[in-house]
């Protein structure tokens, strides 16, 4: 079989080709011009305003970012103070009981007991006190 | 002084917007715009249809071409070097579409082909041209069309393929001699 020469081969491929493109030029039914045209004003309309709109966006971004931030550290805080709290509650109770343990070594001691009269007997010398001035009126 | 409320403000920004884009957003006017789109828009669209090998994917992309047309800031000296510029955008937009879609060619049957009328020899032979081009990698599609469907110089192929133009005779040289290959009987 004769191999085609390269001007034979061109003129097969233009040809071809060439039939081709102009089916597909009769197959083609692009819209109308006018409607592109709308269409691109549109869309360009659209893009300015979605461009115009960007830093009012990009403000609305960085506020909600600032008060999530801010919730955020009030609850960090919140957490640190129930712990701090927590703490303090544990230590009192700490405290609480080792007090108590000593309660009985403390009743048994030397100034207990006298604290204790004390202050009896000035509750008695008080509500005397106060029987006199009040019967007087 | 009346009381101007927030959607009154919202609504006169929005006007006092549409009336600062409507005349700048575009480079042509819509004359020019419409006498070019009218000469090339047929062409374009066999162009996108033949090199995707979709007649859908055609469609969605002859509008957006001549978007970005319409969007570029670029100083157009002539007619031929904005038609030029309008089908290198058509080209990176049939390669951008090509990315994680579906093949537009399946074992060489595409879906024009689908729809081509048959029965006659005229139809059978257009299948044949369909079938064999869409065995050609896309580059070689888009060399042939510019080259014999368009007219284009080699200048202006290398330029919308973005390739030297020292280089467009040898690869025209290898896809027509693919092409011719597969068109044999």
């Amino acid at each position: 079989m004769k191999t085609p020469t390269d001007a034979e081969i061109e003129a097969i491929v233009a040809e071809a080709i060439a039939a081709e493109a102009s089916c597909a030029h009769a197959e083609a039914q692009p819209p109308s011009s006018a409607i592109v045209w709308w269409r691109a004003q549109m869309r360009a309309r659209q893009e300015a305003a979605q461009f115009a709109e960007k830093p009012i966006t990009i403000v609305h971004a960085l506020s909600i970012a600032a008060g999530a931030g801010l919730m955020l550290s009030l609850v960090g805080y919140a957490v640190a103070g129930v712990k701090g709290l927590s703490a303090w509650a544990t230590a009192l109770w700490q405290s609480t009981a080792a007090a108590m343990t000593a309660l009985p070594a403390t009743l048994s001691g030397g100034w207990f007991p006298m604290m204790a009269t004390a202050m009896l007997i000035s509750a008695l010398v008080v509500s005397i006190a106060a029987y006199v001035i009040f019967a007087d009126e | 002084m009346a009381d101007v409320t927030y959607l009154d403000a919202r609504r006169l920004h929005v006007d006092a917007l549409d009336a600062e884009t409507a005349d700048v957003a575009l480079a042509m006017d819509e004359d020019a715009f419409r006498g070019f789109y009218d000469r090339t828009s047929r062409a374009l669209w066999g162009y996108l249809s033949r090199i995707s090998g979709d007649r859908q994917v055609a469609d969605d992309l002859l509008q957006e071409c001549y978007y970005r047309l319409l969007k570029s800031s670029v100083p157009f000296e002539s007619e031929a070097h904005r038609r030029n510029y309008l089908y290198r955008i058509a080209t990176n937009l049939v390669h951008d579409s090509r990315r994680g879609a579906r093949p537009l060619f399946v074992e060489g049957i595409d879906v024009a082909e689908v729809a081509a009328p048959r029965g006659t020899a005229d139809a059978e032979q257009r299948t044949d041209v369909r079938r064999a081009m869409g065995r050609l990698k896309p580059r070689e599609r888009a060399l042939l069309w510019l080259a014999y469907a368009q007219g284009s110089s080699h200048a202006e192929i290398a330029g919308v393929l973005g390739v030297k133009t020292g280089s467009i005779k040898l690869l025209l040289f290898r896809a027509r001699r693919k092409l011719a290959a597969l068109l044999q009987p």
